[in-house]
């Protein structure tokens, strides 16, 4: 089975808006997630999606569920207080009924503009290597500063990539990785793959696209709505 | 649900759209995954058309000769990754009250109803990532036919319309006129649903050799008339298409019928003396509908019809993004040869 695990733990601090997380955010009469869930819900590959919810904002995300027909919910699991712990609470419920070789797409549900083609090449990639993670070039310098006043290096820009989401795995792996981390009080990565390099394992990587950026701040809400125009042009 | 979207904005302008697709009751979500591009998609590509039509026209998805495949259909009438040809003709329901309806008479049909759209003429065509499709307009494609094949279904069906506008007896001596790709499709399409003769009439010694026909004459060959033709189809167009009309009425047989297939921007001159003299009919016959589209699907699965199809492919084109996009534009501009490239949507 290909499941996608979409988070929607955050509570949005960066945008400033108090009464809901970003995530339900309205673009153009549907908020940020469901324009997520719908890509892979409508994603042949896919078998079943898990979303992490803040318990707050469970029900909420049932209705739309119901408004927007998404099927293929299976697991509707709470967030945790990291990043991490949330996936790792995903990562828990799933192992109680999936296999190890199950393929676990993990997608960050401020996300919207994620492909189909992004989506099948992550599945292919850990079917094939255990681990992926998706990435672009960066086509800017990236200046590396420790004080944040004089730079300390300008790595090589041909070997640095921007990490997106999806990133996914072979539940086991995902499962060992999660639970070396706890072990070692490790509770605050902002990253899976990090976790599964810190098991001595290989991360391949797969090629994002630049559209499929993050909504995290008023200018990323603000490309977003530019970059959706709603195709209905009346053409006579 | 998302998904991105080529429209043209300006001549040989393309622009990124991301589209939000609703599909409603009656429709299913389709993924474009081959499409070819026609001779109208290039007009409107190089602006060819006058101002005004444009301004009326940009920004549009281009392509109505497209396959794809089902990812959602909320009437359960298909299943998810079955494969299907999109006909691009459209009538609404709500708007099917017109004072002098054509959609029922066999000869004419829904294509020429005026409330009817056609993609990527008077709707948005098929140059995207998705389309949310009415599944009325979806059609399987059989299963032992390769998708690639399947985009000549549209050019089959206009040949199929053609054929069945002039109301024949299947055992007329055909001319067809034209050695381009519709001259082709016409004249292999007859050859196996027709039974009397048919003779091809171009320029192109080359490609004229490659037709399935029973006479290959080039134009100008006085012999042409000892065929004694009942029926003839003009597939020229542009700026030939007087040559080539003004050629078959005089071939033609008094009482002859003719077929108009080939698009002029420009009014074109015919001798209509001599169409009143030996007493001719004229027919336009450009548009198919979706029982010409059925009946094209059944053909192509004959498999010695396949193969003469298969013939008309030149390449396979992968459009892995917009510029990918641009250059299949320009390659068709190029093609000079008989056959189309086929277009492979990886978005």
């Amino acid at each position: 089975m290909n499941i996608a695990v979409i988070l929607a733990g955050g509570i949005g601090n960066r945008m400033g808006i108090v009464d809901k997380p970003k995530q339900f955010i309205d673009i153009y009469g549907k908020p940020i997630i469901v324009h997520t869930l719908e890509v892979f819900d409508n994603h042949p590959e896919i078998d079943a999606i898990a979303v992490v919810c803040l318990n707050e904002w469970m029900d909420d995300l049932r209705i739309l569920l119901r408004k927007y027909e998404i099927n293929k919910v299976k697991w509707l699991v709470e967030g945790g207080e990291t990043r991490q712990l949330s996936v790792y609470n995903a990562v828990q419920t799933l192992a109680v009924e999936c296999s190890d070789d199950d393929i676990i797409v993990v997608h960050d549900s401020v996300r919207p503009l994620v492909t189909h083609k992004i989506i099948s090449s992550n599945i292919a990639g850990a079917k094939q290597f255990g681990a992926v993670d998706t990435v672009v070039p960066t086509a800017d310098t990236i200046v590396r500063s420790v004080d944040g006043e004089k730079i300390n290096e300008i790595p090589l820009r041909s070997e640095l990539y921007l990490g997106q989401t999806p990133q996914s795995f072979r539940l086991s792996l995902l499962k060992r990785a999660h639970e070396k981390a706890r072990a070692e009080k490790n509770i605050n990565s902002t990253d899976d793959c990090q976790l599964v390099l810190q098991l001595g394992e290989e991360v391949h990587l797969v090629q994002g696209e630049k559209l499929n950026f993050k909504i995290t701040s008023f200018d990323d809400l603000l490309l977003l709505k530019a970059v959706i125009k709603l195709g209905k042009t009346e053409i006579l | 649900m998302l998904g991105k979207s080529f429209k043209i904005v300006e001549p040989r302008r393309f622009d990124l759209y991301i589209d939000d697709l609703v599909c409603a009751s009656d429709e299913a979500i389709v993924k474009i995954e081959y499409a070819a591009i026609c001779k109208a998609d290039l007009r409107y590509y190089l602006g060819a058309r006058d101002k005004r039509t444009l301004g009326f026209k940009y920004p549009m998805n281009l392509l109505h000769e497209a396959v794809g495949s089902i990812i959602l259909d909320r009437t359960n009438r298909f299943k998810v990754g079955e494969r299907v040809v999109l006909v691009p003709n459209i009538v609404p329901k709500e708007k099917h009250d017109c004072a002098h309806c054509v959609c029922a008479r066999p000869d004419l049909g829904e294509n020429y109803c005026p409330n009817s759209f056609f993609a990527s003429s008077n709707y948005n065509g098929f140059a995207r990532e998705y389309v949310n499709y009415p599944v009325e307009y979806l059609l399987k494609i059989p299963i032992n036919l390769e998708p690639q094949l399947a985009t000549f279904a549209e050019l089959i069906s206009v040949a199929i319309s053609a054929y069945r506008r002039l109301s024949l007896n299947g055992k007329e001596t055909i001319g067809v006129w034209g050695d381009g790709i519709v001259g082709y499709l016409l004249s292999t399409t007859l050859r196996h649903v027709h039974q009397g003769k048919i003779v091809v009439v171009g320029k192109d010694k080359g490609k004229l050799r490659q037709f399935k026909a029973h006479a290959h004459y080039l134009a100008g060959d006085p012999k042409i008339s000892e065929e004694e033709l009942e029926i003839a189809y003009e597939c020229v167009g542009g700026g030939f298409s007087a040559e080539a009309i003004n050629e078959i009425i005089d071939q033609i047989v008094v009482g002859g019928r003719i077929g108009l297939t080939g698009v002029a921007e420009e009014q074109v001159g015919i001798n209509t003396r001599k169409i009143l003299e030996k007493g001719l009919s004229l027919y336009g016959v450009t548009r198919s509908n979706k029982n010409d589209f059925e009946k094209a699907l059944a053909l192509l699965e004959n498999e010695k019809f396949q193969a003469d199809i298969a013939q008309l492919v030149l390449k396979e084109l992968m459009i892995n993004d917009i510029t990918d996009f641009y250059r299949a534009f320009e390659a068709e501009l190029e093609n000079k040869s008989l056959g189309k490239n086929i277009l492979r949507f990886n978005l």
